[in-house]
């Protein structure tokens, strides 16, 4: 890559090749973004609309925030797949009444929730050694089954009045969720693009054992990843709480899988962050767009399904023969 | 205090790690476990000990035990499958949608098709195994549903006479059961198979310097296994005596819980098949034994988790990570 850019008499099928090269190697998002858009533009036009584009964009957020987490947990060759877990709990302690304290003191358990999850993974994956995947889905299955038996005996109730007036909260037209998902968004990249802490995750991405030998803080780093996955989980499961209005256990049920697949297509996979923060973003989009499309064509949960196993079946393994050439 | 638990856990995993030479995998706290939770539980139901609650939990273990002795294979293997629940589910939509004739050679199509796939993605295209099974076990869960959207149906008559007819006193489970363990136990000891699949589960490299079909073998390792998952869907939609396309889901981590729990390492190289029943048998009686102390079935999956976590946390493996 960097011979090309010493040429500065670029004759236009250079300029070309070069194009052409930069434009496969950027994530699929990007170009399934593209193809989507037209295939709405012929079928589907009055899914174009700005409102519409807006309330796809507010739907998307609790994705595109899950999904910073676990690109993060991707690069340091980890997976994270707690996220729906975690939003079960966060539902249940925001809206069972089982704990009497106000909203606010509410909101600040379900973060030392969270925190205390990614902990949980953290340990198990960094101490003993266990596969992430494995893990974090036991840890789903643990929250969400006593988080369902409890629910047996008291059931959720409504949302906390924050988080319904803060997702219906608008600036001008634009919901005030995508501001705190972009700012997010913005904080996540700034900071791992800047920080000490960004330089280790790419270097543990890149060759673990090298990082390992030459001693950075390792365990502390995935760890740290893990935490931080499971607080925008927290997050992402606010948002969905204020959307829906009433706490569920169905709620968050495809986070997981969802973030798994944005990721890939953005262009993120193990160890390797070419993807960056957008790829991601951009494939949450997407991908709520597709899910909405869909629905609107009359196909449901079986296509959807379908759908994401194809995505990142293909895409993982587009991305990995394209790392072997 | 937890402080202490999560002390006792490394400390054990080190362990674990450091009698990782045996190729079988079998500690006696593995085969312990069952035992001593059968006479627990004898000791403390009457319930238990008839024969019909035996006889019960013989088959409510049969399609976990078919289904986790396909997953040993390709844990062995050094692969893992998540795939085998939606397997399960989409033959039990295929069986009660298709014509009955064509039922069973269509599910078992279907097995191969779904391993190959596995296969080819983890070996050829280098996915990740969680990751390439994830996918296909979405996509197979969608299939299933577009299939068989509602749970009903009727089950061929004669299936239903396989899975839940007695033959001189024994019920039918027992002999599919027998049958599964006998097969899976020829091949991982008696076959040519058996000794390469340990091989290339422990070391690829040196396994295909040997010149063994690394490729080909891990291929067939997840053939193999859809296989499975597709037979214990039959028994369990047979059981069952009716299809349901999200009946296989809970199995996906419930065979991964029972090998862990059986002592095969998921790193691969390391398993062994009395390790498998071993840890069905575990898993089954603590299963059936919640069932008869009448605790809530959401609270048994969170239990089944926390087992999961404790078995797998003792495979201290070398890398962390996915």
């Amino acid at each position: 890559m960097t011979g090309d850019t010493v040429s500065l008499s670029n004759t236009t099928g250079q300029w070309l090749r070069k194009a052409s090269r930069t434009l496969i190697s950027l994530p699929f998002a990007y170009t399934a973004m593209v193809i989507l858009l037209i295939v709405a533009y012929f079928m589907r036009p009055s899914l174009l609309t700005p409102m519409l584009l807006l309330l796809i964009a507010r739907q998307a957020a609790p994705l595109g925030i899950a999904v910073l987490g676990q690109s993060l947990c991707m690069r340091v060759l980890s997976l994270d797949l707690s996220a729906g877990g975690v939003v079960v709990g966060v539902s249940y302690i925001l809206t069972s009444g089982l704990l009497p304290y106000p909203e606010p003191v509410l909101m600040l358990i379900a973060v030392a929730f969270g925190i205390a999850v990614g902990l949980l993974n953290a340990f198990f994956i960094t101490r003993l050694r266990a596969s992430s995947v494995i893990v974090t889905l036991a840890v789903t299955m643990v929250i969400t089954g006593v988080a369902v038996a409890f629910s047996q005996l008291r059931s959720p109730g409504d949302a906390p009045e924050i988080l319904t007036e803060l997702v219906r909260f608008k600036i001008g037209i634009v919901p005030v969720v995508l501001v705190i998902w972009a700012a997010l968004l913005i904080a996540v990249a700034v900071f791992i693009r800047k920080s000490v802490f960004g330089r280790y995750v790419d270097a543990i991405g890149a060759n673990p054992r090298a990082a390992w030998v030459s001693g950075i803080p390792y365990v502390r780093v995935v760890t740290i990843v893990h935490v931080m996955s499971s607080l925008f989980a927290v997050f992402a499961g606010f948002l969905l709480i204020g959307f829906v209005g009433v706490g569920s256990m169905d709620l968050g049920r495809d986070l997981a899988l969802n973030s798994l697949a944005a990721v890939i297509l953005g262009g993120v996979t193990f160890g390797s962050g070419k993807g960056g923060v957008l790829g991601p973003t951009v494939a949450a989009l997407m991908l709520t767009f597709t899910f909405n499309l869909l629905t609107s064509l009359g196909l449901g949960e079986p296509a959807k399904l379908m759908l994401q196993g194809i995505i990142i079946g293909a895409a993982a393994a587009a991305y990995s023969v394209q790392r072997k050439n | 205090m937890l402080w202490w638990v999560a002390q006792i856990m490394v400390c054990m995993s080190m362990l674990e790690l450091a009698r990782k030479s045996r190729r079988t995998g079998l500690s006696p706290i593995v085969l312990a476990l069952p035992v001593a939770l059968f006479v627990l539980l004898c000791l403390s139901s009457d319930t238990f000990r008839s024969l019909e609650n035996l006889a019960n939990v013989n088959s409510q273990i049969t399609a976990l035990m078919i289904a986790s002795l396909g997953q040993g294979i390709v844990a062995i293997s050094g692969g893992i499958d998540l795939s085998v629940g939606s397997v399960m589910s989409l033959t039990s939509a295929i069986l009660v949608t298709a014509d009955p004739a064509w039922g069973i050679p269509l599910a078992l199509a279907m097995g191969v098709c779904v391993g190959l796939i596995n296969g080819f993605g983890v070996t050829l295209f280098r996915v990740h195994p969680l990751v390439m099974t994830l996918a296909t076990m979405t996509f197979v869960q969608g299939v299933a549903l577009l299939l068989h959207p509602v749970p009903g149906g009727v089950v061929p008559g004669y299936l239903r006479t396989l899975a839940v007819s007695q033959v001189a006193g024994m019920p039918a489970a027992f002999f599919w059961c027998t049958a599964a363990i006998l097969l899976a136990w020829f091949l991982l000891t008696r076959s040519p198979l058996g000794p390469r699949i340990y091989a290339v589960g422990a070391n690829p490299v040196s396994a295909g310097r040997n010149g063994i079909a690394v490729m080909r073998l891990k291929v067939a390792c997840f053939v193999l296994c859809s296989l499975s998952a597709v037979i214990a869907g039959i028994f369990l939609t047979a059981r069952v005596g009716a299809g349901d396309a999200t009946m296989g889901a809970p199995y996906s981590l419930d065979t991964v819980t029972a090998m862990a729990l059986g002592g095969i390492q998921l790193a691969g190289g390391t398993g062994s098949v009395l390790g498998v029943v071993a840890g069905v048998i575990t898993l089954g009686l603590i299963s059936n034994g919640m069932n008869l102390l009448g605790v809530s079935p959401f609270l048994r999956a969170a239990l089944t988790g926390v087992l999961l976590l404790m078995a797998i946390g003792l495979q201290r493996r070398e890398a962390i990570g996915a």
